[in-house]
């Protein structure tokens, strides 16, 4: 053993990153031992093992094994181990890799998948001919050489040499596939007259195409002169199915490439009445040509697009917001001055100061939720799914029989927040706690808390009910409803603790409208406990008092936008915004 | 921006020679970026049948790079294709040809269609269900071919067969001794209706309650048809089986005329009750077990009183607790089977098929023996038995094995638990 780790010291620039592994635990320096003797061993299976992925850990296993089997002959292969250094990389390769280093993982790739090297150099047919032969798979040659073209990116030149090569195989004709996997080849290279081209081939040789292809090729022609084809291609492409919001995009960027801003806009208008949700890509590109248009109704429109995004929810993504930004400076005369703020806990801009749209839900908005989540989430069209009539109604009236509750606590949730605390222990915590700021309280629960055991305990649960209101649903009956009907009939100022997002009865209300409604309601109304250390004061993370939504005062606009590098979840709302406002 | 200018003079004229140019210009990057450039300018003036008088020069052995592209478009008058597309095709025609598109492309489509599918095709209403229903298609049709395949190779090895044992015969056709003819499934489906018959009269019910149509979609009311016609062929070949009613069973409803129509003229003679009434109105509730895989109670023993009862129901939507809130409205004893208790569970649903169900209720009436039962739970969804249950099992074998000893009973539990 020490002679090994002798030789590692011979190459300390080799092991910068994972000396100390090496060095660390009895484990994985007898692991790298064994890797390394096996290699030894048989060279040949290391180097085949030595390709696959790392979490490949049965591959390792096997490996260990084997080494295992030749335990007596270990004091001649040490030796032998330590004039093969280049081993040692190998097998630190195979660490670097087990510990998930990304640098050794880059390494690793690409797997040799395919046995033929890419050409890189338009062939000739005796050079293609000896490359088909070399070819060895179940699939077709040609088909499988252009996909991996395709997928490598490889020059047009090739593929086209690829494609001469079969068309003189085959009296001149070249199969749809390929056809279309080399436009997809040229769509990628912007070969724009290669594009033209295929275009015509295909026009003369198929009486309509699918939607792949229609797809490639609008996208190709678009940059052209002829893009105005691109149109009629999507013409053809709506007989048979809606087109995707990627066709409607690259057209709407043809048009506005070409000045067309008509077009454009039906396009928009087309894809909106499809019930298509258009790519953020194809609103940026209205902004970004607008900057160069001077004229009131481009610019209403443009707004238009603003009270779209407000109404469904959306967030422009990082360059998106700068060519909002962009198009409101430019506007002349009106002097708009964007800048990129935050918002603070009370909800006013950093930039401007002013105060963010309140969360709060209208009366109407609040009224229609209730009576959705009543019949949607509780209901659902058979009451026995969830609960049953009887126990409907005895919590119907037991709610009208107590004053409208501050907070509604979910029992189970918050006690089975902390595993290692008792569960009633912890309610009764939390229940203590918020009792103390004279709150009407509601705690919900099943029936099963009730009796006594280990972790629901009699005495507790006691003083919980002198606190609390409390209402216990059958054990085979759903909380989360009753909760929602609760909180939504004590009024605006009543809110909830669960760290359950609700996405599942969010998905039961039937429409996006709704769903809006609910998460903003919910943005708005629940509490989740934060705190990790169960033995601390009991702190709430605060509910948002504002709304993240773009939204404008006439002479100012606030606009929530996504960073390139933060990853958002569908539950999460953006932090950073753009705050735009006139200089009167 | 010299060199550009030089790039951009050669590459217009000496475009269809461009492959000469590889080898000692610029890297790829940069070239194509010119010539991208320059194509976008240049390129729709230039008439595209040029290419093949130039290009007929290069030198032999090497591949002619835009030759290909002549015949192909020359092929406007040799294929007779039409180039314009009629405006006011209908949407079925442009799907057939949508779908022929697809096919040269090597998706997963089938090769021919009729009618029918082509308009089930044109009302589906988005894209992502056109594929679905296309690639169903196309795995059936390719089950189809791959199946007439098969009968050709197994009629032609018959008939091989047949003709070697034609020329052997003559000598071995002597006359044999033989106790009974060979009328072996005619015996056996009598035996199983007597049987059966018998299950009519005293057999223990067990109920399978059709209420589920409005909660399935064609497809998923196709499959529970499928296995309830498997349960039913399962119960039939039983020692003993269940007397099977059909309950709520509307006549001419979805599941009648389904049932009816794959039956064909053997529904009428089904050795099962198949009735509209409710099975709270047939059997006293008290009697009455509904099986859900919901359930809060695990099924303990299989009790020999009881009527258990199963949702002819295949759920692929995922509507949890549907089966349940129907034992709640009824207010019904519910069960589900300890799959947990004695599996290790991996992966999937822990809603079995109606004939894995029929099953594990048989063996636990004939054996009484969950790991027996068990073995009907398809095997990619556990992975194995877990061990506790395994020991409290042979302890109870081993007690039942003086129970029975002392008793000179023998069971078929007990051939069963001693085989093992």
């Amino acid at each position: 053993m020490i002679l090994y780790l002798s030789s590692f010291r011979n190459f300390p620039k080799l092991w910068k990153g994972s000396l100390s592994l090496a060095l660390g635990p009895g484990h994985s320096s007898r692991c790298l031992f064994l890797t390394i003797y096996s290699g030894i061993r048989n060279q040949q299976r290391w180097f085949s093992v030595k390709t696959q992925s790392p979490q490949n850990t049965k591959g390792m296993n096997l490996l260990i094994a084997k080494s295992r089997y030749p335990r007596k002959e270990n004091a001649n292969s040490k030796e032998v181990a330590s004039e093969l250094p280049h081993l040692f990389a190998a097998g630190a390769a195979k660490k670097r890799s087990q510990v998930n280093s990304p640098q050794t993982q880059a390494h690793a790739l690409p797997p040799v998948k395919n046995t033929i090297q890419l050409p890189t150099k338009p062939l000739n047919s005796e050079e293609w001919d000896k490359l088909k032969e070399d070819f060895k798979g179940k699939a077709n040659f040609e088909d499988w050489i252009i996909s991996q073209m395709a997928h490598c990116h490889s020059s047009v030149n090739v593929a086209k040499s690829l494609l001469a090569w079969v068309a003189a195989k085959n009296n001149g004709i070249v199969g749809y596939n390929l056809l279309v996997k080399y436009l997809h080849l040229c769509v990628l290279h912007k070969q724009t007259s290669e594009v033209i081209d295929v275009y015509e081939i295909m026009k003369a040789r198929y009486k309509t195409l699918e939607s792949g292809g229609y797809s490639l090729l609008i996208r190709g022609l678009i940059h052209s002169d002829r893009w105005r084809e691109a149109l009629l291609l999507l013409e053809d492409l709506k007989k048979v199915m809606i087109p995707s919001k990627r066709n409607y995009d690259d057209c709407i960027q043809g048009a506005l490439h070409h000045q067309d801003v008509n077009i454009a806009w039906n396009l928009y208008q087309e894809l909106l009445s499809n019930n298509l949700v258009p790519m953020l890509e194809t609103l940026k590109a209205f902004f970004d040509f607008g900057k160069d248009i001077k004229d009131d109704h481009y610019s209403n429109k443009l707004r238009d697009i603003l009270f779209y995004l407000r109404n469904n929810q959306l967030y422009p993504g990082e360059s998106f917001a700068h060519s909002i930004k962009t198009w409101f400076e430019s506007i002349p005369g009106k002097q708009w001055k964007g800048q990129f703020a935050t918002i603070q806990k009370s909800g006013q801009c950093s930039g401007c100061g002013r105060t963010i749209e309140s969360i709060h839900l209208s009366p109407e908005e609040y009224d229609s939720l209730k009576r959705r989540i009543m019949s949607d989430v509780i209901d659902g069209g058979d009451q026995y799914k969830k609960t049953t009539p009887q126990e409907l109604k005895k919590f119907e009236n037991f709610v009208k029989s107590c004053p409208p509750f501050d907070i509604v606590i979910d029992g189970l949730n918050v006690g089975k927040m902390f595993p290692k605390i008792r569960e009633s222990q912890f309610l009764l915590d939390v229940v203590s706690q918020l009792a103390k700021k004279n709150l009407q309280l509601l705690v919900l629960g099943r029936k099963h808390m009730l009796t006594q055991g280990s972790r629901w305990r009699k005495d507790e649960m006691k003083k919980v009910q002198q606190l609390a209101h409390c209402f216990f649903a059958e054990d085979i009956s759903e909380d989360d409803p009753f909760l929602l009907y609760a909180t939504l009939n004590s009024g605006n100022h009543c809110k909830f603790i669960t760290k359950d997002l609700m996405r599942d009865h969010k998905a039961c209300l039937s429409d996006a409208k709704t769903q809006h409604l609910f998460f903003k309601w919910q943005q708005g109304h629940q509490l989740v406990i934060t705190n990790r250390f169960p033995g601390s004061k009991i702190s709430f993370q605060h509910s948002l008092s504002y709304d993240t939504v773009v939204q404008t005062t006439g002479d100012s606009w606030h606009i929530p936008y996504d960073e390139d590098l933060v990853e958002r979840y569908s539950y999460e709302v953006p932090t950073k915004w753009l705050c735009l406002q006139q200089k009167t | 921006m010299s060199i550009f200018f030089k790039m951009g003079f050669s590459v217009t004229f000496l475009r269809p020679f461009t492959r000469l140019l590889a080898p000692f210009t610029l890297t790829r990057k940069r070239r194509n970026l010119h010539s991208a450039i320059l194509q976008r300018y240049i390129s729709p003036k230039i008439p595209a049948l040029s290419y093949s008088s130039k290009t007929s020069a290069s030198p032999p052995g090497e591949l002619e790079l835009d030759g290909w592209k002549t015949t192909m478009k020359s092929s406007i008058e040799g294929g007779g294709v039409l180039t314009v597309s009629n405006k006011d095709e209908d949407s079925l025609a442009a799907t057939r040809e949508l779908i022929e598109m697809w096919r040269l492309l090597g998706k997963e489509v089938p090769e021919h269609i009729t009618e029918e599918e082509l308009k089930t095709i044109v009302e589906c209403a988005s894209k992502s269900s056109k594929k679905k229903y296309l690639k169903y298609l196309y795995t059936k049709e390719k089950l189809k071919k791959a199946k007439q395949v098969k009968k050709k190779v197994k009629a032609e090895a018959r008939e091989e067969a047949m003709r070697a044992r034609l020329l052997e015969s003559p000598e071995g056709d002597k006359q044999q001794d033989f106790f009974f003819l060979r009328l072996w499934d005619r015996q056996m489906s009598t035996a199983m209706n007597w049987k059966n018959a018998q299950a009519m009269q005293f057999g223990q019910p067990l109920v399978f309650d059709m209420a589920y149509d409005k909660y399935m979609k064609p497809k998923e009311l196709n499959n529970t048809i499928s296995q309830l016609l498997e349960c039913e062929g399962w119960n039939r070949r039983d020692v003993d089986p269940f007397h099977i009613y059909f309950c709520s069973l509307k006549v001419d409803g979805v599941y009648h005329t389904e049932l009816a129509k794959r039956y064909g003229e053997k529904w009428d003679k089904l050795l099962l009750t198949a009735t509209e009434k409710s099975h709270v109105d047939l059997f006293p509730k008290n009697k009455i077990i509904y099986l859900t895989a919901d359930s809060p109670n695990v099924m303990t023993t299989f009790k020999h009183d009881k009527i258990y009862v199963i949702g002819s129901f295949v759920d692929k939507d995922l509507q949890p607790g549907t089966s349940l809130a129907k034992a709640k409205r009824l207010n019904l004893a519910t069960e589900c089977l300890p799959l947990d208790k004695y599996l290790q569970w991996s992966i999937g649903n822990k809603n079995l098929t109606l004939d894995q169900m029929i099953r594990i209720l048989l063996c636990l009436k004939n054996t009484g023996s969950w790991e027996e039962a068990l073995k009907f739970v398809p095997r990619r969804k556990h992975s194995g038995y877990l061990e506790i249950s395994q020991h409290s099992q042979e302890f109870v074998n081993k007690l039942k094995k003086i129970k029975t000893s002392n008793s000179f009973r023998k069971h078929y539990s007990n051939v069963h638990t001693q085989e093992r």
